[in-house]
């Protein structure tokens, strides 16, 4: 668990103190607290906070101002808007900023406090998924093969990069969907589609519309056994997949989603697979 | 498949576009499709779940997808579909798809959407999971975007 530190802007010393006090008394590590822009940059780069209070209205400067800066600085802080105002039209602003959550002053203890632990469940729910789910489906993965074409799979190079990369022949696309989005793919050459295919009908030929309706549920049983590990590590997930989209053709090319992804490329006897996962952040559901 | 099920993404059209610096909406033809599909372009795939499970499935031809991220980057020139035009129509698909998700939810049908992914290429089938798709074509500015909408039953 990822010690939570916290930075206080505030134009009053006497907010500053009273939210201090709050996070302190709840076991949370204030780190620094400012008042002005220049303030802010300086305390922000200087500390690295997990997350940011933040009042709206500061001297020759805003809140969003403020705000931009600290995304420029690292975009994975977190800000809490804590401010007097409060109207749709700023509220609606924050959202835009990717506020975290709006708390009115005047402050209600347990209400910054309930919204700093979600802000921190979230997080550590992403770390987790960070750091388990690549393992999970490369095992889904191995398992799944082993079972339905009764062959071994062995793991070659694997690499996380943003590069776009042409198809091999055949690509099955699954979104998951849950506390954060993301999505399954599986690619390979059209020999190794039917290869594979055949081995797991346990018939000699197949028929390309069969290769494609073998393979979709391959991906879909890998991708759906993956997600129900990952749940039962941390019921919070909450994934469920979307059924498989199958595209084939020629010189396919495909892009790399906006978040990180994880890359392995497989050696099995009916050649080479292509497995690719990785999900997004997800958005903030504060209203 | 509902017939119904296509308003949603009518409406986010009609909403998102304007927004996006498209001024002029049209809606072309509705038509239902097998359960493949062949492209030569960009495709982008969302997948849904919740009371509905199922694929939406965007097809903009190469060069029209170059205009449109062209307008959604304030008319920046684009001539080849480089990897900041690709995430201008990655993001178009999702506040699409989430917009219609919003409109799903008003008519008591909840459903959450995937990320999306974007591919393109020559000759390209599609083969989505339900027996059929109802495809309906709308226009930005005259640039055609097909919606291909599967859900399973």
């Amino acid at each position: 668990m990822v010690e939570t530190r916290i930075v206080i802007v505030d134009d009053s010393s006497f907010s500053i103190e009273f939210i201090k006090d709050i996070l302190e008394k709840n076991g949370l590590k204030v780190v620094g607290s400012a008042g002005t822009l220049e303030e802010v940059k300086k305390v922000v780069k200087e500390t690295r906070p997990t997350l940011v209070t933040m009042d709206m209205t500061l001297p020759g400067t805003d809140g969003f101002e403020c705000i931009r800066a600290i995304g420029e600085i690292d975009e994975n802080i977190k800000v809490i808007v804590i401010s007097s105002m409060m109207d749709d039209e700023i509220v609606k602003k924050a959202k835009k900023h990717n506020v975290s959550s709006y708390i009115q002053k005047p402050i209600d203890p347990d209400e910054l406090i309930t919204a700093i632990n979600g802000i921190i469940a979230v997080e550590e729910l992403y770390q987790l998924l960070q750091e388990e789910y690549f393992i999970i489906f490369k095992e889904a993965l191995l398992d799944g093969f082993n079972r339905m074409t009764k062959t071994l799979i062995t793991y070659k190079e694997e690499y996380s990069d943003t590069k776009e990369y042409q198809s091999e022949g055949m690509t099955i696309i699954i979104g998951i969907i849950g506390n954060f989005s993301g999505r399954m793919l599986l690619d390979f050459s059209k020999d190794v589609a039917k290869k594979m295919a055949s081995a797991i009908l346990r018939k000699e030929s197949v028929t390309k519309d069969e290769a494609v309706a073998v393979l979709g549920e391959f991906a879909n049983i890998v991708s759906g056994n993956a997600c129900s590990i990952l749940n039962q590590k941390n019921k919070a997930f909450g994934f469920r997949v979307a059924p498989p989209t199958i595209l084939h053709g020629d010189s396919v090319l495909i892009s790399p989603p906006s978040f990180p992804t994880k890359t392995v490329i497989a050696d099995t006897v009916f050649g080479k697979l292509l497995l690719n996962v990785g999900f997004q952040r997800g958005e903030e559901k504060w209203m | 498949m509902d017939v119904k099920h296509v308003n949603p993404f009518i409406e986010s059209f009609t909403t998102v576009m304007p927004q996006l610096g498209f001024r002029n909406i049209d809606r072309g033809n509705l038509s239902v499709k097998g359960q493949e599909i062949n492209y030569s372009g960009v495709i982008i795939i969302l997948g849904i779940v919740g009371d509905i499970k199922g694929n939406v499935v965007y097809y903009i031809d190469l060069e029209d997808a170059k205009k449109i991220a062209s307008t959604m980057m304030m008319g920046m020139p684009v001539d080849e579909l480089d990897e900041m035009s690709q995430s201008a129509l990655s993001e178009l698909t999702n506040m699409l798809t989430a917009n219609a998700a919003t409109s799903f939810s008003d008519m008591g049908i909840k459903i959450d959407i995937s990320t999306p992914t974007l591919l393109h290429g020559e000759n390209v089938s599609v083969k989505m999971s339900s027996s059929q798709a109802l495809c309906i074509q709308l226009f930005a500015e005259e640039i055609p975007i097909e919606i291909n909408i599967a859900f399973e039953n």
